[in-house]
C-alpha cells in the first residue's frame, strides 16, 4: 500500500540526513508503528508520505502510484491526518470541524450531515450534544476524538497519527488506545502511527519500525521485536521485562485450554476417573439441564470423602476470551489463585488457564513465535 | 454654549459629516491596504521586517509634516488629507493583521494544510477568522487615531471638524473649538465602539 524506496530526507541547515536511505513497505489494513526517540526522522518519515516534506532523493509509492506524480491538495484530500494537539479549528463548532475535508471533496449537505452523526456517534459522542460545540468546550480525550472523527470524515483509505495519544493523562490514553484498536477491526484502515512510547508501539502496532538517526534499526511485528530485538538500541527501546510486554500481546483465548465436564449426579469416584482419563486438574460440574454449578479440582477430590455437590466449588470471577495474559495474571493476584475460568457466552465457561500456562506461554514465546493469532 | 451650537447646528453638522466621511473613506482604504499587505508579508517573513519598520516610521512622522510633505505632491483638500490619513493608519492594522495570523497556534495550521486546504483556503477559512479579534483591535486603534488626526488635515483645508477648531482658535472662541472637540470625541466613541460590537459578534 506504502512503499518507500531508498529515501532520503536532508535538511539544508543539517549535515546529517534527517532520513537516511529509508526502505519501507506497509501493508493494507496494518497499522504501522513507527518508533525512536525524538530527532530519529519518524515524523519527517510519516510527513513524507502526504507531501508536507519533501523527500529528497528516493520514491514513495501509494498503491504502486509514486506520489511525487500526485498534486500535493489531492493526495492529503485522500489522508486522514490526526496530530498530537488535535489542531481542531477552534472558530468552527464540532460538525464543521469533522465536515471540512467533505466539503471540500463537495459532498452535499445531507450526505455531510449524516456523515458527521455517524462519525460522532462512532466516536461514542452523542451528536446532539456535541454537534453545535466548539472545541474549548470539549475535555482533551474528547478533542482528540473528534480529530479522529475529522480525519475519517471523507473514509480516507489511509490515516497518519502523529503521537495522537501523546497530551492526554494514561488513563484516558489507554482509553482511546482500546477504543481506536476496537474501531479499526470495523474500519481496517492502512494507518501510520508515529509515537516515541514503544509499550503504545507494542499495544497498538501490526507491525512497527524501530528508527534511529535516520535510519530503519528494526522492522517487524510486535512479538518478532520483543522476542528478537536486533540490537542493544532496540531491547534498550523495549526496556526491562520484555517477557511481561509478551504477555499483553498474548490472548487468553491463545493459550487457553478447554476443560470437561460432569453431571453433579456423578460420584467423586467417577470424577476422579475422568479426570485421570484426560490428564486434567479441573472440571466444571453441572446439572440436569446443563447449567454450571461450579467446579471441582483434583486435590479436593483426592483428599475428602464427600458428595460433589459437597466439593463444588464457585467459578468466581472470570476472565474473557480477549483479555491479555498481563491482566489475567493480575487478576489471579488480585484472586489469590492460580487458576482463572475463561468465560463464554451465555454464563458458559470455555476455558481454563492456570499460573503454569502462563509460564510456559511467555517462555515458549522467547523460542518460537506462533503463539500470536 | 448650548445656545450657540443650537443656534450653528447646521455648519457643526456639515463639519461633522465631512468629518466622517474623510476618516471612513480612509480607514476603508487603510483597511483593505493594511489587510491586503499584511497578509502578504506572512508569507515573506523576510518581507515583513521591511515593511512594519517603514509603517512604524511613517508613524513617527507628525502629522502636520505628514500633510504638509503631500501638498507639493497632491495639493491641497481632501485628498492629500485622505492619503496622509491611510499612510498614518498603516501601521496598527498591517501590524495586527501580521502578528494575528503569525501567532496562531501552529498544530491548527499544521492540520489544516494535512488535510488537504489550499494555501487560499487556509487564509480565508482558517487564518483570517481566527486573527480577526487582533485584526479588529488594530482597526479600532487606527479608527481612533484617525479620527483625532482628522482634526489637523484641516490644515491642508480638507474641512470637518478640525477646520471649525482652527476658526475658533482664530477667533479667539472658545465654544467653536470646544464644540468641535466634543463632536471629535463623539465621532470616535460611536465608531469605536460600533467596531467593538462587530469585534465581538465574531470572538470565538
Amino acid at each position: 500500500m506504502i512503499r518507500f524506496e531508498k529515501v532520503v530526507k536532508k535538511y539544508n541547515y543539517q549535515d546529517k540526513a534527517a532520513v537516511d536511505n529509508l526502505d519501507l513497505h506497509i501493508n493494507k489494513g496494518e497499522i504501522c508503528m513507527l518508533v525512536g526517540p525524538s530527532g530519529c526522522g519518524k515524523t519527517t518519515t510519516m510527513k513524507m508520505i502526504n507531501k508536507l516534506i519533501k523527500a529528497t532523493t528516493g520514491k514513495i509509492y501509494i498503491n504502486e502510484m509514486d506520489i511525487e506524480k500526485v498534486d500535493p491538495i489531492k493526495l492529503r484530500l485522500d489522508i486522514g491526518y490526526v496530530i498530537q494537539d488535535t489542531g481542531l479549528f477552534p472558530h468552527m463548532t464540532i460538525a464543521e470541524n469533522i465536515a471540512t475535508v467533505p466539503m471540500e471533496k463537495g459532498w452535499d449537505r445531507n450526505k455531510i450531515r449524516h456523515r458527521v452523526d455517524e462519525l460522532l456517534e462512532l466516536m461514542e459522542l452523542d451528536p446532539e450534544i456535541y454537534r453545535d460545540k466548539k472545541p474549548k468546550d470539549l475535555s482533551g480525550g474528547q478533542r482528540q476524538r473528534v480529530g479522529v472523527a475529522r480525519a475519517l470524515a471523507a473514509d480516507p483509505p489511509i490515516m497518519l497519527m502523529d503521537e495522537p495519544f501523546g497530551a492526554l493523562d494514561p488513563i484516558t490514553r489507554g482509553k482511546l488506545q482500546d477504543e481506536f484498536l476496537r474501531l479499526q477491526e470495523k474500519i481496517g484502515k492502512t494507518i501510520v502511527f508515529v509515537t516515541h512510547d514503544m509499550d503504545e508501539a507494542i499495544k497498538m502496532g501490526d507491525k512497527i519500525a524501530v528508527m534511529r538517526d535516520g535510519k530503519l534499526v528494526q522492522f517487524g511485528t510486535p512479538n518478532e521485536i520483543l522476542s528478537n530485538p536486533a540490537d542493544e538500541f532496540v531491547s534498550e527501546l523495549i526496556g526491562g521485562n520484555g517477557s511481561l510486554k509478551i504477555m499483553n500481546l498474548i490472548k487468553c483465548k491463545d493459550i487457553m485450554r478447554s476443560i470437561p465436564n460432569i453431571d453433579v449426579d456423578n460420584s467423586v469416584d467417577e470424577a476422579m476417573k475422568l479426570l485421570l482419563k484426560l490428564g486434567v486438574r479441573n472440571i466444571l460440574v453441572t446439572d440436569k439441564g446443563q447449567g454450571l454449578l461450579g467446579y471441582v479440582n483434583y486435590d479436593s477430590l483426592a483428599n475428602h470423602k464427600a458428595t460433589l455437590k459437597e466439593l463444588l466449588k464457585p467459578i468466581g470471577e472470570t476472565v474473557t476470551p480477549k483479555t491479555t495474559l498481563q491482566d489475567t495474571l493480575s487478576k489471579m493476584f488480585s484472586l489469590g489463585r492460580k487458576t482463572v475460568f475463561v468465560s463464554g457466552s451465555r454464563g458458559r465457561v470455555d476455558g481454563i488457564i492456570t499460573m503454569d500456562d502462563l509460564l510456559k506461554a511467555v517462555s515458549d514465546n522467547d523460542q518460537s513465535s506462533d503463539i500470536i493469532a | 454654549m448650548l445656545e450657540f451650537a443650537i443656534s450653528r447646528w447646521q455648519t457643526i453638522l456639515k463639519m461633522t459629516i465631512d468629518h466622517f466621511t474623510i476618516v471612513v473613506i480612509a480607514m476603508i482604504i487603510s483597511i483593505i491596504a493594511g489587510v491586503a499587505v499584511g497578509v502578504l508579508i506572512t508569507y515573506k517573513k523576510s518581507w515583513a521586517n521591511v515593511i512594519l519598520n517603514v509603517a512604524n516610521i511613517l508613524m513617527t512622522i507628525p502629522s502636520l509634516a505628514l500633510f504638509s510633505i503631500l501638498i507639493p505632491i497632491m495639493g491641497i483638500g481632501r485628498a492629500p488629507a485622505i492619503a496622509g490619513l491611510v499612510l498614518y493608519t498603516q501601521l496598527p492594522i498591517v501590524r495586527n493583521v501580521y502578528t494575528g495570523i503569525v501567532n496562531i497556534d501552529p498544530s491548527i495550521i499544521e492540520a489544516a494544510n494535512g488535510m488537504g486546504l489550499s494555501k487560499a483556503k487556509i487564509m480565508y477559512k482558517i487564518k483570517l477568522p481566527l486573527a480577526f479579534p487582533v485584526i479588529m483591535a488594530g482597526i479600532r486603534t487606527a479608527a481612533v487615531m484617525g479620527i483625532g488626526i482628522g482634526a489637523i488635515a484641516a490644515y491642508i483645508g480638507a474641512g470637518g471638524l478640525g477646520e471649525y477648531i482652527f476658526q475658533g482658535i482664530n477667533r479667539g472662541n472658545d465654544r467653536m473649538i470646544l464644540i468641535g472637540a466634543i463632536m471629535v470625541s463623539v465621532i470616535t466613541i460611536i465608531i469605536d465602539r460600533g467596531l467593538g460590537m462587530v469585534q465581538r459578534r465574531f470572538e470565538i
